[in-house]
């Protein structure tokens, strides 16, 4: 597949020039001595967050007005796949960075832009947040845009009525949820029903908040078909503690969250339904939409005695990377330092509420998320595990078995079976 | 003596309560989700969110519409699934049409019953299994637009189509045919004149269904158009369906402007659809 995706575009560029030329000829001919218009790149720019596409038409429309040599179309439905698979991918993209996008990168399907000056201008951590998914040797292929940055969401009111602080080692938040329930309140609101809100929640806190995720899974990587009970690392060794917090944490949950799902969620946590709600960002939004007026505030989740040993998870909301087999790199170049102009940067991730990537970024000014900015700044954060692992493994399904009460050891040992078993399909 | 035999005769057509009431039921399953679509697509942010489906929408809030219009550009999808559509439509039954007569007047020679064989095996060949080396084909021969899922499209529907028309084709006499042939008609002429306005009731079928499984579909266009700005409505409609927000109320406002040329089309040919089904199943 690499392999069609970077020799199939060559035949169907050997053409573009020809039709391109045919077309400034045309165009001459009919606008005989006009003004200078053969320089115009044409370059389409993939960005497919539905909330910010109103943002991004009206950055590009600027982009546009401001100069002549290159024109953008902003492309927010055609398939990445598809375009990939027949040459014509998009010049720029812009997309939530995920093990997907990752398998483009592996092959090398995108170009380089480590000699762009806005490559050092990266966080050298949240660079190797790429890094963890793949790398393309020699190759800067992608440059994190904007991280979102998720931990405990908790509601400050009802924290207040209680006289509760916020926790910062494992055995407060015990004692917080006890607390609360004692006062009659639902310490959790979850929503098994929708397995990946248990994933990139409680499961990825949990996990990150004790274990090394990126040191862990190049180790399984390495053991790959022998990954197994025996092993020196394991699910069923390394993962089984967090998984049991996770379990300890899912009983303090509301008595219906098996029959709720992402979106009753967000309208039950809201309504003051629950004092802590395991989602990031994205959720925010949603929780707003029923209450605006909802004070929120956000703490990682404590998960040893350690007070000082508090992280926050991360992903890679958006990041921009070029195509090789784009025709017009130097236009999409250009665009990309105008995407990566500091003050556009800090302007998309104000609105959104996202991490700035680079070293001179804005801080957050949102008072949901302002608490994580000391855990960001300082490097402490991880990406999920649950989202770091091949979708063919249905990882949330297991999860999901473990919160609801499940064999954890035997569901551990069945993910290894089945890393096991991946690895020596690949 | 009257008021007794009236009686009886109304007896005679007492109403059947146990049909009426699983049609009633049945009308239900569909009425529901419509008024749904309906209500929910009235409703304000807040209101669509808050886990009542069923609640009225109140205030009424238009709000819905307008942003669904920009986000989707509205017009110009409308235009290209239209243009997608009516090209599928006219294709099929005109390509369906000839096929199966050719087929039907030829079945005594083998490359015409093999060709019908041939044609019907696109049934059991759904597109996903195809979709890669298509999408590089369309790319190839510069068909990665609206134009080449017309002719895929085309081709998918033939097989189901045929299979309509030559059962239909099959209960029309010859003798009509040799009539025409008589009057000194020629074969396109026949075809033409007599056989393709014999066979409206089973175009209007085909008709239907082609343009039912164009408007509706999603994996195709998605796949095989490269420009977005292309693309036709169910695919531009994707972008309000993501994992981590809800905007029933512009989706479904979206939907319902969607929805509305299939439902006007079906209320003014599904006179047809019920005959068309019908007379093909019986052979005269």
């Amino acid at each position: 597949m690499p392999r069609t995706a970077t020799t199939r575009p060559a035949s169907a560029r050997g053409r573009a020039p020809l039709a391109a030329a045919a077309a400034v000829a045309t165009a001459l001919a009919f606008a005989g001595c006009g003004s200078a218009g053969g320089g115009t790149a044409d370059i389409t720019f993939h960005m497919s967050k539905p909330e910010a596409i109103p943002y991004f038409r009206a950055l590009v429309d600027d982009f546009n007005a401001a100069q002549d040599d290159v024109r953008v179309t902003l492309d927010t439905a055609s398939n990445l796949s598809a375009g990939f698979l027949r040459g014509n991918p998009p010049d720029v993209g812009l997309l939530n960075y995920n093990y997907e996008m990752a398998r483009f990168m592996e092959r090398g399907a995108l170009s380089d832009l480590s000699d762009m000056p806005e490559a050092d201008r990266i966080r050298p951590e949240v660079q190797e947040l790429v890094d963890q998914y793949a790398t393309y040797p020699g190759r800067t292929s992608v440059l994190p845009y904007s991280v979102a940055a998720a931990s405990v969401i908790y509601n400050v009111e009802i924290f207040e009525e209680n006289g509760i602080e916020v926790p910062t080692t494992w055995d407060e938040l015990i004692a917080v949820c006890d607390e609360l329930e004692t006062a009659g309140v639902t310490p959790i609101y979850s929503t098994f029903k929708d397995p990946w809100t248990l994933g990139q929640g409680l499961f990825d806190y949990a996990v990150g908040g004790s274990v090394d995720v990126p040191g862990f899974l190049e180790e399984m990587e390495e053991i790959g078909t022998e990954v197994g009970p025996d092993s020196a690392v394991s699910f069923q060794k390394d993962i089984l503690e967090p998984s049991e917090q996770m379990r300890q944490l899912a009983e303090y949950s509301n008595d219906d969250a098996a029959s709720r799902g992402y979106g009753d969620g967000n309208v039950a946590f809201a309504n003051g339904e629950g004092a802590m709600y395991m989602q990031g960002p994205w959720a925010l939004g949603e929780i707003a939409k029923t209450n605006p007026e909802l004070e929120l505030a956000t703490f990682p989740l404590p998960s040893s005695d350690d007070p000082d040993d508090l992280k926050v998870r991360v992903n890679l909301d958006l990041a921009l990377w070029i195509p090789e087999a784009s025709t017009e790199k130097e236009a999409a170049r250009q665009f990309v330092t105008y995407l990566m102009q500091q003050d556009v940067m800090d302007e998309y991730n104000a609105e959104f509420l996202g991490f700035g990537t680079t070293t001179d970024a804005a801080p957050v000014t949102d008072e949901r998320i302002v608490p994580m900015q000391e855990y960001y700044d300082a490097g402490a954060f991880y990406q999920g595990l649950s989202r770091s692992i091949p979708l063919t493994i249905p990882i949330d399904n297991y999860i999901q078995t473990m919160a609801t009460g499940g064999d954890i050891p035997a569901t551990l040992a069945t993910i290894d079976a089945d890393w096991a078993r991946l690895a020596l399909r690949g | 003596m009257r008021a007794p035999r009236r009686r009886g005769r109304v007896g005679q057509e007492r109403t059947n309560w146990t049909t009426l009431v699983i049609l009633l039921l049945c009308a239900l399953t569909v009425l529901l989700p419509l008024y749904v679509t309906v209500s929910m697509s009235l409703k304000s942010t807040s209101q669509a969110v808050d886990g009542n489906a069923f609640s009225l929408p109140a205030p009424i809030d238009f709000s819905g519409f307008a942003q669904a219009w920009e986000l989707t550009n509205f017009p110009v999808a409308f235009m290209i699934s239209l243009f997608i559509t009516a090209g599928t439509v006219v294709g099929t039954v005109f390509l369906g049409a000839l096929a199966s007569y050719a087929i039907v007047r030829n079945w005594d020679r083998r490359l015409f019953r093999w060709s019908f064989f041939y044609l019907l095996t696109a049934l059991f060949l759904p597109f996903p299994v195809v979709a890669l080396p298509q999408i590089q084909l369309t790319g190839l021969v510069g068909l990665a637009n609206p134009v080449g899922v017309i002719i895929l499209k085309i081709m998918f529907e033939l097989s189901f189509s045929i299979l309509l028309f030559t059962a239909f084709l099959r209960s029309i006499p010859l003798e009509l045919e040799e009539s025409a042939r008589i009057d000194g008609a020629t074969t396109w002429q026949t075809f033409r004149r007599l056989i393709f306005p014999l066979l409206a009731p089973m175009s209007a079928t085909v008709a239907i269904f082609a343009f039912l499984a164009s408007w509706n579909d999603f994996m195709m266009p998605s796949l095989i158009i490269a420009d977005s700005a292309q693309q036709t409505l169910p695919v531009v409609q994707s972008i309000f369906q993501t994992q981590f927000s809800n905007n029933y109320n512009v989706s479904f406002a979206s939907y319902l402007m969607a929805m509305a040329p299939a439902i006007i089309v079906y209320l003014f040919t599904q006179r047809w659809v019920m005959e068309g089904v019908t007379q093909g199943a019986v052979k005269g």
